[in-house]
């Protein structure tokens, strides 16, 4: 079985703020990884490659066993199809009239075919993920009415119901209460242990990492810094340094925390 | 000579009913066209796409064409605008889609009134022109709305056949585009009907008026109604009403009927956002 991601030697310097130089990573298929990294690190970036959204300069970048940046516009839009992404910033456009059901849907429109409409077993699979995620009383409520984790869960339906074969998730907490920031979490474990879907989770937090999350791999100024299992990677010492504060980094029962001001050792 | 009252009335309607069927039409496609276009928070894309039509038509009355030929030109200055914006990768571009309707609006309005001077001094008449600027709904004639209702068919189909697409552009053409959905090639298509239907009702509404049916239909309907299918009947229905409803009235009390139309339509912006709000 190909790897989910397999990236060699990628220069992408498409932005001002962040130029990406990758060596090798590897996401293998079933895996859920954590790209973690300081503002600008590259991991947005990361993404977008993957995604054949960003120019790449230099390298290749090969996605579910299809090299991305030689794809033409067709087969990039074919890919994207068998890829959920739900991406660091929502539309903010809160007077539009869409509903939840009808956002979900969207994760049906490509692969229903240009032009066609929906099925019934499209629209099946999308009430199925509605209610998966637990937001079947919001169905029909306007998307922008709705809180901003509901509205996390939402985008996270509209990939589930793509029905992909990787998923793509940056920041899927960003902004959002701890008991919200909590609920998300245990989603996307729960939607891997049940799934076994490949997921690259790109977060800030440590908190963020979900159970399953046993692979992290560390950006800094748009290079690998570090890569390995969260208690190797994330140690009090490299979190201190990265983010150049002092930070005391807690594992604990699979999950993981950082104390502000605690000290440069484990 | 009609003898009767009655057979004045019948008269009366039969002169009228065109520009009515224009009225309502106009009201109808730029509803259904604002749906979309104030979703995506562009309404200025009608009155830059007005301007482009009439400085294309400025230019190919400078070239010798006249009456219902303008249209040709005038269709070309909206399409060059529209495929500017639609081609425009927002991922790529550093400016934001009201950005550059402002740039080709004022680009677009100096060649308008360029090609306006350059008749003067040519000594050629620029009434033809001036025309499409303020509209003359009460000279609507058959062949208009015959023209109107094959461009309002032609963008229902276009809606209907890629109505799940421009959903989801609507929403977000980024996250569409990352999803697969070929949303430049669906948005530029919508945006070249959009061109075709607005230089179409160009000539009968003009483009102050195009601006106020694209924009209070659609944002009266996005406060009443939850769901896009919804919005855009609503929008369609709400625009064909101030079309209609505005035009009656005007009649009705001696007024300006395009004054009366767009202040129909702000109108039930007005009560819409009041009953969403009681």
């Amino acid at each position: 079985m190909s790897p989910a991601i397999e990236i060699h030697n990628l220069l992408v310097t498409g932005t001002d703020r962040c130029r990406l130089d990758v060596a090798d990573f590897r996401a293998e298929p079933g895996t859920l990884l954590a790209l973690m990294g300081p503002n600008g690190a590259g991991k947005t970036t990361l993404l977008h490659a993957c995604l054949g959204l960003a120019t790449v300069a230099r390298g290749t970048v090969r996605v579910l066993g299809t090299q991305v940046e030689t794809l033409s516009a067709a087969d990039r839009a074919r890919l994207r199809r068998r890829i959920g992404y739900v991406p660091q910033i929502l539309s903010a456009r809160g007077e539009l009239p869409l509903t939840v059901r009808e956002v979900v849907a969207i994760g049906r429109t490509a692969r229903a075919g240009c032009g066609r409409r929906l099925t019934r077993e499209d629209w099946q699979t999308v009430d199925r993920w509605i209610d998966q995620l637990g937001l079947s009383s919001l169905a029909h409520h306007s998307f922008g009415e709705i809180s901003g984790g509901e509205q996390r869960k939402t985008i996270l339906a509209r990939a589930m119901a793509q029905e992909p074969e990787l998923l793509l998730l940056d920041e899927p907490t960003a902004h959002l209460d701890l008991g919200w920031r909590e609920r998300i979490v245990e989603t996307i474990d729960t939607l891997h242990s049940q799934t076994r879907l490949g997921v690259i989770l790109v977060c800030h937090e440590l908190e963020v990492l979900p159970v399953a999350c046993r692979h992290v791999v560390l950006l800094n100024q748009g290079r690998v810094a570090a890569n390995g299992t969260p208690e190797s990677v994330l140690t009090s010492q490299s979190v201190s340094a990265l983010y150049g504060a002092r930070f005391q980094a807690v594992h604990q029962h699979g999950r993981h925390a950082v104390i502000p001001g605690g000290g440069a050792h484990d | 000579m009609p003898s009767s009252p009655a057979e004045v009335r019948m008269i009366d309607l039969l002169f009228w009913a065109p520009v009515m069927a224009g009225g309502a039409l106009a009201g109808a496609s730029s509803g259904m066209l604002g749906t979309f276009i104030v979703g995506m928070r562009i309404p200025f894309l009608g009155v830059c796409v007005a301007h482009a039509a009439l400085a294309g038509a400025v230019f190919g009355s400078l070239a010798g064409l006249a009456g219902p030929q303008l249209l040709l030109p005038a269709l070309a200055g909206a399409m060059v605008t529209s495929l500017s914006l639609g081609l425009l990768n927002p991922g790529h571009a550093r400016l934001d889609d009201n950005t550059v309707l402002s740039a080709l609006f004022s680009a677009t309005m100096g060649l308008a009134f360029l090609g306006i001077g350059l008749h003067g001094r040519y000594g050629q008449s620029d009434h033809d022109v001036r025309s499409l600027l303020w509209g003359s709904l009460n000279f609507c004639r058959w062949r208009d709305v015959w023209l109107m209702l094959a461009a309002t068919a032609a963008l229902l189909i276009y809606v209907v056949a890629f109505f799940k697409e421009l959903r989801a552009i609507l929403f977000s053409r980024p996250l569409a585009e990352a999803s697969g959905i070929r949303a430049t090639a669906v948005w530029t298509g919508f945006l070249v009907l959009t061109a075709v239907t607005l230089t179409v009702n160009l000539q009968t509404v003009g483009g102050l008026m195009i601006y106020a049916l694209i924009n209070n239909p659609a944002a009266a309907a996005f406060q009443l109604v939850r769901g896009c299918r919804r919005a855009l009947l609503w929008s369609a229905g709400l625009g064909a009403f101030s079309g209609l409803g505005g035009f009656l009235l005007a009649a009705l009390t001696d007024l300006p009927s395009g004054a009366v139309i767009v202040l129909v339509s702000s109108a039930l912006l007005g009560l819409a956002t009041l009953l969403r709000h009681r």
